[in-house]
């Protein structure tokens, strides 16, 4: 290969210094404002756009090539100043929400910000009707602005917090905006497992954006929203089912899928029901964390009172504090509840209380458990042939609607002995149980009867349309008589 | 046992002349031609009329016409009262049995033209009697208050509202107030089991006597025919005894019908809920409804359900004075466009039926 002769590596030297003179050159009001030492000309320095080449008139408009003050901030020349309110969004937005601007500055940046901007919660709210909440500058800074990968980016994941938490955590700026919501979200999460990672430097923990999003943060009560209750378990789920995100934290990543096929999960997920809890619920949102075995009865106790009220007054509550068993979750699991059936209980090797009481090992625990379960498989065995009697009677086209009615009562027994099964008091279940007992004996009794009803209806009807007719037919037969003998009489005379 | 009918018999003779009654019914006789099987139907609607009363007395006995007891207490007849079920299922069908008998012997009336000098009167009294099996149908209906009467009423009464000047004050007057409430049940009880069957009465004693005391109807050429060929029988014993032939059998049928289709109770009403999929009035109602839903919603400068109502509305009075404009008949002549015209409104009400039924 032939050495490059002198010439052409002067030619190269001078055309790179000519390059850097133009671009300086092309940029008259940092060159001013840099001797001025101003502050946003000096944080404009380390600002990704005057990096890339973007001057200051790409936001301020005007002159930028001039040295001439007048001539460089002459409005003639599309000087606007200091953009306000709305403006500023909007003039970030001539080149963040146009692609072909965006490519030709190497930008891989997508261009929707502005529209989910205004979509969002953010962009919709306004108290003096001039402007919105946020702006571009109200979370990225203005002069300053650095790649959001960037540690000092006011929303680089470790300080996004800190930056949501600047209006969110004063109380009288939220009050203007909305006087409900509270102002202690930051609090909280530094309490939070997440807030503890994200402390101690770890920008993968979940920060504000990682669940409410970035640009279009909507109200979690809006269905769009990530943290909409019936989605909020598929957003906790992208770094939680992400076995590959979640390598090194030694927590396990199949708690979406187990949700889901939940009593919980198909209640929310499946039929929408918002009333069933999400991850939150249990775990907390802001200051999210495992509950703890001294107070997971508490938190599924704030939905299932009743059940928690009576398994605290009962003697296992002693028991499961001493060997430091999680209350609700030791016979329910946690995020795999499925619906309670009989089998939970009694003394079969798929029964839960099995797992502690055997005939040798607390023997009146598991005399009581098999009590249970003979007493509650009876109510449900009653129940079921109550309801297949009166079904069937009212197939029958009989009137059970008073049975049906009282079948509502067995039911309410049944999901009531199912309840006192916590008080794991034998004497209380089997008041609740008898109860359930009786109706459903009755109402068996009543459907019986219908049907029986039902059978001596068509034996009457047969015996009544068989007198009907023989007397129909004796009436035709004694008209036929009588008319002849009618003629008979007509004719001999 | 004889002696004891007999003097029986004499005892009461003696006192209101029973001799005479006998001698009159004695002397009557009913005409007997291709049609005579049609004089039936006149009866047959009046043993339907009479199990109303019967059954209908006896549902009075458990019955609560007020909106939070009248459905507990047809599923009290229905389900605890000795052949409650069957008592209502009775009153319910021989309800229907009853319209559709009374329909057949209007139409066999008219088609004959019997309505024709000196039976205008019968003829009059027959088509409000008919009229007021109607409203005992839609009266009847709303009682036991569930929920597809509920709706029903309320869309029979909206059709009435709009009436125009009459229509909204008919409309406040049938439901006692704006809405259909207890207020309307109230009111429809009363009118079902005292204020209808009051008139009713009355025009079924002057229907009846007319009958007795005009005789039967006949055609108009057995009319013209000479007295030799004209047939007769005598109404005591052979046409009452194949009258009571006739009730026997539709007494069959009610049974048949009350135990095979116990009439349903369905749900209670409940004015909050939303209107239950597919409702229709009762049958007899149907083609008036699905004609007023095929009706355009505007025709020239008329609301169209107006126009329809009121379409319905001279259509009955021209159908009930049909004996006033109806000459031909009148002078004894034949009249095709009569028969026409009948022939159009069974076809029309038929075809009607059943695109109600069905659609």
């Amino acid at each position: 290969m032939k050495k490059p002769s002198w010439i052409s590596v002067a030619g190269l030297i001078v055309g790179w210094c000519m390059v850097v003179f133009n671009a300086r050159a092309g940029d008259q009001c940092a060159t001013c404002h840099g001797t001025l030492g101003d502050k946003p000309s000096s944080l404009f320095r380390k600002d990704i756009h005057h990096l890339k080449g973007v001057t200051c008139s790409g936001c301020h408009g005007g002159d930028a090539t001039s040295d001439e003050m007048e001539r460089a901030m002459d409005p003639k020349a599309g000087f606007i100043g200091v953009p306000k309110g709305d403006a500023v969004s909007v003039a970030c937005a001539t080149c963040h929400s146009n692609a072909d601007k965006m490519k030709a500055w190497h930008s891989h940046l997508p261009t929707g910000q502005l529209e989910l901007l205004q979509a969002s919660v953010h962009g919709k709210l306004s108290t003096t009707g001039k402007e919105h909440i946020a702006q571009c500058t109200t979370c990225h800074g203005a002069h300053g602005i650095v790649s959001v990968k960037n540690p000092a980016s006011p929303v680089y994941p470790l300080n996004v917090v800190a930056t949501c938490a600047g209006c969110h955590s004063n109380a009288v700026y939220m009050r203007s905006y909305n006087p409900s919501l509270s102002v202690d979200q930051q609090e909280k999460y530094r309490t939070s497992i997440h807030g503890m990672r994200n402390a101690k430097g770890d920008a993968k923990a979940a920060a504000c954006a990682s669940c409410h999003g970035s640009h279009g943060i909507l109200s979690s009560t809006d269905v769009k929203s990530a943290v909409y209750p019936a989605k909020l378990p598929g957003t906790c789920s992208k770094c939680h089912s992400d076995a590959e995100y979640m390598k090194g934290y030694g927590i396990p990543t199949d708690q979406y899928d187990k949700f889901a096929k939940s009593v919980h999960g198909i209640a929310l997920l499946q039929k929408k029901d918002l009333g069933a809890p999400a991850c939150n619920k249990c775990h907390g949102n802001h200051g999210a964390t495992p509950p703890g075995v001294e107070s997971v009865s508490k938190v599924c106790g704030t939905c299932h009172a009743l059940n928690a009220d009576l398994f605290s007054a009962s003697p296992h509550k002693k028991a499961f504090d001493e060997r430091k068993l999680p209350e609700c979750e030791t016979c329910h699991g946690n995020h795999e509840i499925v619906t309670a059936t009989n089998t939970l209980i009694g003394v079969t090797p798929e029964a839960v209380c099995s797992k502690c009481h055997s005939e040798g090992e607390f023997p009146e625990g598991y005399r009581v458990a098999a009590t249970m379960r003979g007493l509650i498989d009876s109510l449900e065995t009653n129940e079921a042939r109550a309801k297949s009697l009166v079904g069937d009677a009212e197939q029958k086209g009989m009137e059970v609607g008073e049975a049906k009615f009282k079948l509502r009562d067995v039911h309410q027994a049944r999901l009531e002995a199912r309840t006192m099964v916590h008080s794991f008091n034998e004497g209380k279940f089997r008041d609740v149980v008898g109860k359930g007992l009786a109706v459903a004996v009755l109402v068996g009794q009543e459907g019986q009867r219908a049907i029986d009803e039902y059978v001596f209806r068509r034996i009457g009807l047969g015996i009544a349309t068989l007198i009907i007719t023989v007397v129909a037919i004796a009436l035709w037969l004694f008209i036929r008589r009588l008319e002849r003998q009618q003629q008979l009489e007509r004719t001999t005379t | 046992m004889s002696t004891l009918w007999k003097k029986t018999y004499d005892w009461i003779d003696e006192r209101v002349h029973l001799g005479d009654l006998v001698e009159f019914m004695g002397k009557k006789y009913v005409p007997v031609h291709r049609g005579s099987v049609w004089y039936y139907f006149g009866g047959v609607s009046l043993f339907l009329f009479i199990i109303q009363v019967l059954t209908g007395i006896l549902l009075l006995l458990y019955y609560k016409g007020s909106e939070g007891l009248a459905f507990e207490s047809i599923q009290f007849i229905m389900s605890k009262v000795a052949f409650g079920w069957l008592v209502r299922s009775i009153h319910s069908w021989s309800a229907n049995l009853f319209i559709l008998a009374a329909v057949v012997h209007m139409f066999s009336v008219f088609f004959e033209k019997s309505y024709r000098s000196p039976r205008e009167i019968t003829w009059l009294t027959g088509m409000l009697m008919l009229f007021l099996g109607l409203g005992f149908g839609f009266s009847g209906y709303l009682l036991p208050w569930n929920e597809l009467a509920f709706f029903a009423t309320k869309v029979g009464t909206d059709i009435a509202g709009v009436v125009p000047i009459v229509g909204k004050p008919i409309m406040v007057f049938l439901r006692g107030g704006e809405d259909v409430t207890g207020a309307t049940l109230t009111r429809f009880y009363g009118f079902h089991v005292a204020v209808l069957p009051g008139i009713f009465t009355v025009l079924l004693g002057i229907h009846l006597l007319l009958v007795q005391r005009q005789g039967m109807s006949e055609p108009l050429d057995v009319e013209k025919a000479g007295a030799a060929e004209r047939k007769t029988m005598p109404f005591f014993p052979n046409f009452l005894l194949r009258d009571l032939l006739f009730w026997l059998l539709i007494l069959n049928l009610l049974a048949i019908l009350a135990v095979f289709f116990p009439w349903e109770l369905g749900k209670k009403a409940d004015a909050f809920a939303s209107a239950p999929a597919g409702i229709q009035p009762e049958w007899y109602f149907l083609f008036m409804f699905e004609t007023l839903k095929l009706f355009p919603a505007k025709v020239w400068f008329l609301d169209g359900e107006v126009l329809g109502v009121m379409l319905f509305g001279v259509a009955a009075i021209l159908w009930l004075l049909v004996p006033f404009w109806d000459r031909k008949s009148a002078r004894g002549e034949k009249n095709r466009a009569i028969n026409y015209v009948g022939l159009a409104a069974v076809l029309y009400i038929i075809i009607f039926s059943i695109l109600g039924w069905f659609m």
